[in-house]
């Protein structure tokens, strides 16, 4: 089977420094891959270069067996990937509804798939005419993963969507991003600084410091937390 | 601090090759001269009469070079002071008299109108925190201003004709070419000497990155506005000549239109060369004299589409090209920078320059707020660090770390709240003042002057204390001894007349740094110094804080993610978390703390709970 | 009564002429200097159906066509190259400015010439007549606010545009081609300024350079409306409107400084000018 996304020997930056030193990785159809790592170094980066934001120094992007490599984002997009960027991830000023529409290309499925995503976050089919910016911090990150879901994705890219929002909502999020991958086979690959969420979604795990990946395994893995605890502690 | 006795000295001959510059400006200058000199022997009359107005027009398109090449002034206004300085002329002429005497009164009228209106101007277009664009607009206004006053003059100014046959100096043709040959030679030359200058680098430097100069202390709109008010009276006199010799003005020459024109010209020649721009003016204009009786309309339309195609392609103008074929025709190759890398001196520091003594307290911050709209990104922050403290900031993303920074190195950030530095509060005051008392902040990516060299940028960074000189290249670098550590630990030492922009990401980081130093700053700020060095340089980089803080005794402030490293230096960490602080204590009280392991390595809502 | 209808009928004709050069500025973020050159365009598309001998309002239709494909050109050949230089990007578009002014003294000669108006004649209104063109402009000016407001937010398109207005990163990661995008705006914008020079010919007159003073105000007005159309429209009833009262109680050609002098000092101590912050 060939492989959602094959990053292989990937270098990129900004400028003259290197963010990304020879980054290999994999995510199979139907996986979910964690990549942790503390701020810095280089996380987001990664999913820019995969996106095509950031022009790629060297090595090559795979998406579902195409080499995808130098590509523009608005190319990458349409291949089936969503991707959820950590910062002005939203059109603020835009109504809910428009946010959602700009996530995809075919708008037919827009009711169907509103009512069944509408079951995890219900406050969304209620308020589809509000302002983003006026949503809470935490609706705005509900927002973001159902503009991903919506778009019908092979292959979701997100960026540490936990950030600043409550546990039971993470707990929510971790049952529907599971939900996605077990009902449509969806592959995602998981940024994230919260190990215990990434943990408990993740099937397989890398952990990227200063550009470089430094552990990988499966999350089962015996002694996979320790380690991951030790690249992580203060 | 003591001043370091052992000035590395670089011993190359320095001064030669400045006047190595000197002496083939001055053969370049003679040539000139005797061309000029021969000129109306040689030529036929109509050329004659072509390049008197063409000189003129050189020189207000020299001003332009200065404004827009060098300095990135975008300005359509320059015909506006030349406009001005030809109706000085026209208006006392035409209704005063002329005499020697009214002839002096022009000349001052035009100049020190041109100098007020060019004020008023500066003004307007370069307040603190105005766009590139509006100054543009300004510029582009006040032709359009100029030109329709002109026209609405009724009888005084002449109105759409103008005015004419006024008497004016009994000087001959042959005279009139030499005396605006002349000027614009010496002017060409006074200019080239200027820009080379280390106050000419100045303008290089707020071309390249105006906000590096506001936070290295340079008053940018002041320098800004004084170029302008000096542009202005070159162009008045340009304007002066102009309607001394050709005996008519009309309000075109103070027009919009004209501005453009200035620009085309100075586009097509080369901005940022002077010597472009005004082979560019006479070549064009000239040759617009000849051909626009037979072909006018094709000449104009071929002048429009060689702007449009080196404005796109070719930005630097055509005037490389041609020094290119040159170099290639002699067998040259690639461009040598003339000047060699100046000698290294330890300068007599200076802490505190200009303040009342060092304060009792390095930096005092209570209360600062700060909003975008509804979102909170500073949420009270109190706290107040020493001299000889080493304080690092830490905390998630979008904690306020660095916006934090920000509010303590510039007065106008923060949207409530006081910052006291060295005792005295920030009020609102803009970087470059901040700066005075005592505030050095080091960006997070390196923020530097790309096309500057290394000696060139630290000097930029010294303005504030050594008096840039209007005319010398200087061939001694002083620096205070922390910044000389910072680049002999990093070895830029050896590659001082290097252009930034080749330098690896490491050294530009270093450089910044010694920059910053260079100011002699008391309190200083440093957003994630180590980003992207590798483990050698990080070392490197600690070690020179630490020595800065106690042997220093700076007071420094640091944003920092890799915990390792703020664990090795910090003697103390504030932490921060949602804007507000969380902890403030001791490396261990950090380490050993629950609540910054789980903003950390938990959700951070856990922590927030 | 009359001065009134001034104001009116001269916001109407402002907002027509500074619509293409707001919706360029607020997608691409530069100024297109070239507006000038597609208004004069506009007007010769309108002498050219004139002499054509064909109906005066297919002019209208005429050069909103000519104006586009123009635009459509230029995008490809001259603006992409400049987005990350946009003050470059002013002086290159005031060259496409020229060469386009040149081509058409070249096409059509330098002398000035008349255009026929769709419809003259005056009406009468409280007591006084009324030129019915000025009219009529009002009421297409109200027609293409409408026409791009809705436009712009009830459409797919509208949205598409909106959205590379507000993030154009994340629009592009969500899978829209923003350089599209950008190249349908700026065609559309010249179409506009096209159709606004159609409009203004029976006004007075076309010559080669005609479009220059326009472009000015435009600009002006433009830099004080953000990327709004509501304020554009504000814009050019405050500012059109104190030009019409410099003129009559003043003097016509200070009256014409009026917009660019309070346009200037508004940015100078209102930043954003007219939109709201």
């Amino acid at each position: 089977m060939t492989a959602a996304l094959e990053v292989s020997g990937l270098n990129s930056g900004y400028g003259e420094a290197l963010v990304l030193r020879d980054v290999a990785l994999t995510v199979e159809p139907g996986e979910i891959f964690a990549l942790l790592g503390k701020n810095g170094m280089g996380k987001s980066t990664l999913l820019k270069t995969v996106m095509g934001f950031i022009a790629i120094r060297g090595g090559s992007v795979r998406l579902f067996g195409d080499d995808r490599t130098g590509q523009p984002p608005h190319r990458i997009a349409r291949s089936a990937v969503a991707y959820t960027p950590q910062e002005q991830a939203l059109f603020q000023d835009l109504s809910v509804r428009d946010n959602l529409q700009l996530g995809l290309r075919d708008r037919s499925h827009f009711d169907e798939d509103l009512a069944r995503i509408g079951q995890a976050f219900p406050f969304l089919p209620t308020r589809l005419a509000q302002r983003a910016g006026t949503l809470s911090g935490g609706e705005q990150k509900m927002l973001l993963v159902a503009r991903a879901l919506m778009a019908r994705p092979k292959l979701m890219l997100i960026d540490e969507i936990t950030e600043g929002m409550q546990p039971s909502v993470i707990e929510r999020l971790a049952g529907v991003l599971r939900g996605e991958r077990d009902r449509a086979g969806t592959a995602m690959l998981l940024i994230e600084q919260n190990v215990q969420f990434a943990l408990a979604v993740g099937d397989r795990y890398a952990v990227l410091k200063r550009g470089e990946i430094v552990d990988r395994g499966a999350v089962g893995e015996a002694g996979a937390v320790e380690r991951i605890t030790e690249h992580l502690s203060v | 601090m003591a001043v370091s006795p052992e000035a590395v000295s670089v011993p190359v001959g320095a001064g030669r090759a400045a006047k190595s510059d000197l002496r083939k400006l001055g053969i370049i200058v003679a040539i000139a001269l005797v061309l000029v000199a021969v000129g109306p022997w040689v030529l036929p009359t109509y050329m004659v009469n072509s390049l008197i107005r063409a000189f003129l027009y050189a020189a207000v398109a020299l001003t332009v070079d200065i404004l827009w090449g060098y300095t990135g002034i975008l300005t359509f206004g320059q015909s506006a002071f030349f406009g001005i300085g030809a109706y000085a002329v026209g208006l006392i002429f035409t209704h005063v008299g002329y005499g020697p005497g009214y002839a002096t009164l022009a000349f001052f009228a035009a100049v020190v109108g041109a100098m007020i209106v060019a004020a008023v101007v500066g003004w307007l277009a370069f307040y603190h925190g105005a766009s590139p664009l509006y100054g543009s607009v300004v510029t582009l206004v006040l032709p359009i201003v100029v030109s329709q006053i002109l026209y609405s003059g009724g009888n005084f100014t002449g109105s759409s004709s103008g005015l004419s046959g006024f008497e004016s100096f009994d000087v001959s043709i042959e005279a009139w070419f030499w005396i605006a040959g002349v000027f614009l030679i010496l002017l060409t030359a006074l200019a080239w000497i200027f820009v080379r200058s280390d106050a000419g680098k100045v303008l290089v430097a707020i071309r390249e990155n105006e906000q590096r100069c506001e936070y290295v202390g340079i008053n940018v709109s002041r320098v800004k506005i004084l170029l302008m008010i000096v542009c202005a009276a070159v162009a008045a006199v340009a304007g002066y000549l102009f309607a001394g010799v050709q005996m008519v003005v009309a309000p075109e020459y103070a027009g919009f239109v004209f501005g453009t024109e200035l620009l085309i010209w100075v586009a097509l020649g080369g901005r940022g060369s002077l010597i472009g721009p005004v082979l560019g003016t006479l070549v064009l204009d000239v040759s617009t004299s000849y051909l626009s009786g037979n072909l006018p309309f094709v000449w104009k339309l071929i002048i429009g589409i060689a702007f449009v195609v080196v404005i796109v392609a070719l930005p630097r103008g055509l005037m490389p090209l041609i020094t290119g074929a040159f170099r290639r025709l002699l067998g040259r190759g690639k461009e040598v920078r003339a000047e060699s890398a100046p000698t290294l001196a330890a300068a007599t520091e200076q802490p505190f320059a200009g303040l009342q003594g060092g304060g009792a307290q390095a930096l005092a911050v209570s209360g600062v707020r700060k909003h975008f709209g509804s979102l909170v990104v500073l949420d009270g922050i109190d706290f107040s660090a020493q001299r000889g403290e080493l304080l690092s900031l830490v905390g998630p993303n979008g904690a306020g770390k660095t916006t934090l920074m920000r509010c303590i190195a510039d007065g106008g950030e923060r949207s409530g709240g006081t910052v006291r530095v060295n005792d005295h509060d920030i009020g609102r005051l803009p970087p470059y003042a901040c700066v005075a008392f005592g505030v050095g902040r080091k960006f997070q990516n390196a923020n530097v002057f790309e096309t500057l060299s290394v000696a060139e940028a630290l000097r930029i960074a010294r303005s504030r204390l050594v008096r840039p000189s209007l005319s010398q290249h200087s061939t001694t670098l002083e620096l205070p001894e922390v910044a000389l550590q910072v680049i002999r630990a990093t070895g830029l030492d050896r590659d001082l007349q290097r252009e930034v922009r080749q330098l690896s990401h490491g050294e530009k980081q270093a450089l910044e740094l010694a920059m910053v130093l260079a100011l002699e700053p008391s309190v200083l700020l440093l957003d994630e110094p180590t980003a992207g060095l590798t483990k050698s340089e990080r070392t490197l980089i600690g070690g020179i804080l630490v020595d800065l803080a106690q042997r220093h005794r700076l007071c420094i402030l640091l944003v920092e993610h890799d915990l390792d490293f703020v664990r090795e230096i910090s003697s103390r960490v504030i932490v921060m978390h949602q804007g507000k602080i969380v902890l403030d204590g001791t490396v261990d009280d950090v380490v050993n703390s629950e609540l910054v392991r789980t903003i950390y390595a938990g959700g951070a809502a856990q922590a927030a709970a | 009564m009359a001065t009134l209808l001034d104001i009116v009928t001269t916001a109407a004709i402002l907002f027509a002429v500074s619509a293409g050069l707001l919706i360029v500025f607020g997608v691409m973020k530069i100024i297109n200097f070239a507006h000038g050159g597609f208004l004069t365009v506009g007007g010769y598309s309108a002498l050219a159906v004139t002499k054509l001998g064909w109906n005066p309002w297919f002019s209208l239709a005429f050069a909103f066509v000519i104006g586009g494909v123009c635009g459509m050109i230029i995008e490809r050949l001259v603006v992409r190259p400049l987005y990350s230089r946009p003050l470059d990007a002013i002086l290159a578009t005031w060259g496409l400015g020229i060469i386009i002014g040149q081509g058409i003294t070249l096409a059509f000669g330098r002398e000035v010439q008349f255009v026929q108006s769709p419809v003259s004649g005056a009406v009468d209104i409280a007591g006084g007549s009324y030129s019915e063109y000025r009219l009529l402009l009002v009421g297409i000016a109200i027609v293409l606010a409408i026409v791009l407001g809705l436009a712009l937010n009830a459409t797919r398109l509208g949205l598409v545009t909106r959205a590379v207005i507000m993030n154009e990163n994340l629009a592009k990661g969500l899978g829209i081609n923003s350089g599209l995008v950008r190249f349908g705006t700026f065609s559309l914008g010249a179409g506009l300024a096209s159709l606004a020079g159609a409009l203004i010919t029976p006004l007075s007159s076309v010559d080669p350079n005609m479009g220059v003073p326009w472009l000015v105000n435009a600009f002006m007005l433009v830099m004080v409306s953000g990327v709004s159309l509501v304020s554009l429209g504000v814009a050019c009833l405050v500012l059109g409107g104190a030009q019409v009262l410099v003129s009559s109680w003043g003097n016509p050609i200070l009256g014409g400084l009026t917009i660019v002098v309070l346009a200037a000092l508004v940015l100078r101590f209102r930043p954003q000018g007219f939109a709201r912050d």
